[in-house]
């Protein structure tokens, strides 16, 4: 008895510094955005609260001494590597999965294969591919290189989400459209990806997301035109001023918002299925 | 010779695994025919519909709708509409959808679809679900939807996996009467696969009876029930009385069997077996009376002598349980004021007595 009290005060402790470790940063960070500006540092205590480095980060601060952050064009970057990466990927995730409802010979193989992509060290594939880059004599370019790092490295992510998806999946709903003389094509297009939408929202949700943060793999293969991580980090090197905590608040915003339309998405396709069943059952009543 | 809607010839099937799961499977079945395929689960009844159907390729032998050799024809181009055990009804879809999806790809134009669908919609009285899905659907309702969905593309054969699986018994045998009137109504083949032999008898014009991926016998349902063909199907159909022996003489369409019972006669199905060879005597046991010990029998009749161990009343009708003498339990159905006062109670000797031309010889291979 005494000894299960000791243990649920112990995880109660440890349940505590979990959540303070996971927001911390995140309040720390939202805190210090609204710093007093130009003149405030990056840390305690807060001179005086302001919006100044939010109107900063904005291009709407008169110039100081600040530079703004370069951040502009990266972000247009990443925002775009992260979208054409989704669409790839689970494009890819979904058709590798497809494959995989039939047992085919080295199937076992191409899993391990295309796993790899999720599991060999970031850094390593990046200056791999940089290396291999230079050697053929390639440019390496955020769009090229790294594209393709990006790819190789979610959709295994993509591809394990579907092949989840699939694993549930009743087969017999599709033959019994082929059956209809639906042709497979259509069918898929009918029956099977109505079906399995869900979890493609959720493998374009991980496609989107591991590409648009993606650090390792980008950082040798960007070239010079970099990605937002890239730009952020290297206005490290400079000096740090809360315009940067401004924008990380707008960015996890902006990926809160894309968790929330995820989320409507989900509950819309949901909600329309439940809505229809239960109207008809009153109506029946 | 016209052609038959369905033949299949030596069909053969061997899974990846090495599994056989079918194997010489002949039949020719006419136009309009309602089929049966009942056996134990794993005999090959699935594997067989999905062949037909398309879903599963054929390892060897030749199937044939309407005399056109089926070879690498895709399902979607077959004349065959599939009924699955689990309804595979398309959830996306209110009922309306579900069963319009087969002729939307059918360039018909839309007031023919809409006309059809609506039709389908009324024949299968499933007007007051039209616009539900199939989470709001009951048992039945899935049942009729899978069905108007399959008829409403007209295929010319209708095969139906167990389709009365998940329904409870009062339903099921409605949806039987249904389903043989909606056949009879369009005249299509149907192919049923069950594994409850009382629905095979039932619904089917003719029953094949498959055991282990091989077909046991194809009959109408009163030959299979009254002169069974093989061990397998007097054991898996009806409820038969078997006594075991050796095949003493044969002759004319009848044999004698040397059994331990003494020598008992019936009709041979069989010219093949020789004499000395094993044998079963199959009885059904509607055509067996009891008797007194000590009373003659007839001309022309068998008997065999056991012990009353129980009578069970139901009503108007009597179950009475006999031990014979070689240990076999068998149970009688009989009308209770027929054995009234004949001093029929447990531990009583009795007769079971049978006209011998209802018993069949069947060949016993082991
Ligand atoms: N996809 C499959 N792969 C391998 N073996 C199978 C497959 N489907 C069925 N079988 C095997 O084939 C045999 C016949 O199965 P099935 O046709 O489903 O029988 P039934 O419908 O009469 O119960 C069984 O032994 C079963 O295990
Ligand atoms: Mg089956």
């Amino acid at each position: 008895m005494h000894h299960l009290k000791f243990l649920r005060g112990g995880l109660a402790v440890y349940t505590a510094l979990f959540i303070a470790f996971l927001y911390g940063p995140f309040v720390v960070m939202g805190i210090l955005s609204f710093q007093k500006g130009p003149e405030g540092g990056p840390q305690f205590p807060i001179l005086e609260w302001s919006t100044y480095w939010y109107r900063h980060v904005l291009g709407f601060a008169p110039p100081s001494r600040v530079a703004p952050l370069p951040i502009g064009e990266a972000l247009v970057r990443s925002l775009t590597l992260a979208f054409a990466t989704m669409v790839v990927s689970t494009v890819l995730g979904t058709l590798t999965a497809q494959a995989f409802r039939e047992r085919f010979r080295g199937s076992g193989l191409v899993f391990y294969l295309v796993v790899l992509g999720m599991i060999v060290p970031g850094v390593l594939l990046g200056l791999g591919m940089a290396l291999l880059a230079n050697n053929l004599g390639i440019d390496r370019n955020w769009w090229s290189t790294a594209f393709v790092l990006h790819v190789v490295y979610t959709y295994p992510f993509a591809f394990l989400v579907m092949l989840a998806i699939f694993n549930r999946f009743d087969r017999s709903v599709e033959e019994a459209s082929w059956m209809l003389g639906v042709t497979p094509a259509r069918t898929f297009r009918k029956v099977t990806f109505p079906m399995i939408f869900p979890g493609v929202l959720s493998a374009m949700l991980f496609a989107f997301t591991l590409s648009y943060d993606e650090f390792p793999r980008t950082l040798f293969t960007a070239g010079s035109d970099v990605t937002m991580p890239i730009a952020i980090y290297g206005t490290f090197a400079v000096e740090i001023h809360p315009n940067l905590f401004a924008f990380g608040v707008l960015t996890t915003l902006f990926s809160f918002a894309l968790l929330s339309v995820y989320g409507i998405l989900m509950a819309l396709s949901v909600r329309r299925a439940r809505m229809r069943a239960t109207g008809i059952q009153e109506e029946i009543a | 010779m016209a052609a038959y809607d369905l033949e299949l010839v030596k069909l053969r099937k061997v899974y990846p695994g090495g599994t056989v799961a079918v194997e010489g499977f002949d039949l020719q079945v006419e136009r309009g025919e309602f089929i049966s395929f009942v056996g134990p689960s794993g005999c090959g009844k699935t594997t067989t519909l999905r062949m037909i159907a398309g879903l599963e390729s054929i390892t060897s032998g030749r199937l044939m709708i309407r005399g056109q050799d089926m070879t690498g024809v895709p399902t979607e181009k077959r004349p065959t509409a599939t009924i699955f055990q689990n309804y595979a009804i398309f959830p996306h879809m209110t009922v309306r959808e579900n069963i319009a999806f087969g002729l939307e790809v059918r360039r018909l134009p839309a007031a023919e679809i809409r006309r059809r669908v609506e039709a389908m919609i009324e024949k299968l009285e499933l007007g007051d679900v039209a616009d539900a899905r199939e989470a709001s659907l009951s048992g039945g309702q899935k049942q009729r939807l899978a069905l108007a969905r399959g008829l409403v593309t007209e295929p010319e054969i209708l095969l139906l996996d167990e389709p009365l699986g998940a329904l409870d018994a009062n339903l099921r045998r409605s949806i039987q009467e249904e389903l043989k009137i909606l056949q009879r109504d369009l005249n299509i083949t149907f192919v049923f696969v069950t594994h409850a032999q009382s629905e095979a008898l039932s619904m089917g014009d003719r029953v094949v009876v498959m055991n282990a991926g091989r077909v046991e016998q194809i009959s109408a349902p009163f030959d299979l029930y009254t002169r069974p063909r093989t061990p397998f199907v007097a054991r898996f159909i009806g409820r038969n009385k078997i006594i075991e022996g050796t095949l003493a003489e044969t002759g004319a369409g009848t044999a004698a069997v040397q059994t331990r019972f003494g020598r008992l006669r019936g009709v041979a199905v069989s010219d093949a077996a020789t004499v000395g060879s094993p044998a079963l005597v199959v009885v059904p046991s509607e055509y067996v009376k009891l008797e007194a010990p000590d009373s003659t029998p007839e001309e022309g009749e068998d008997s065999i002598a056991g012990t009353v161990t129980g009578i069970d009343a139901v009503g108007p009708l009597a179950y009475v349980s006999v031990r014979l003498d070689d240990r076999q339990s068998v149970r009688i159905e009989t009308h209770r004021e027929r054995i009234a006062g004949r001093g029929m109670e447990p531990g009583a000797r009795v007769a079971l007595r049978w006209r011998s031309e209802r018993a069949t010889i069947v060949p016993d291979m082991g």
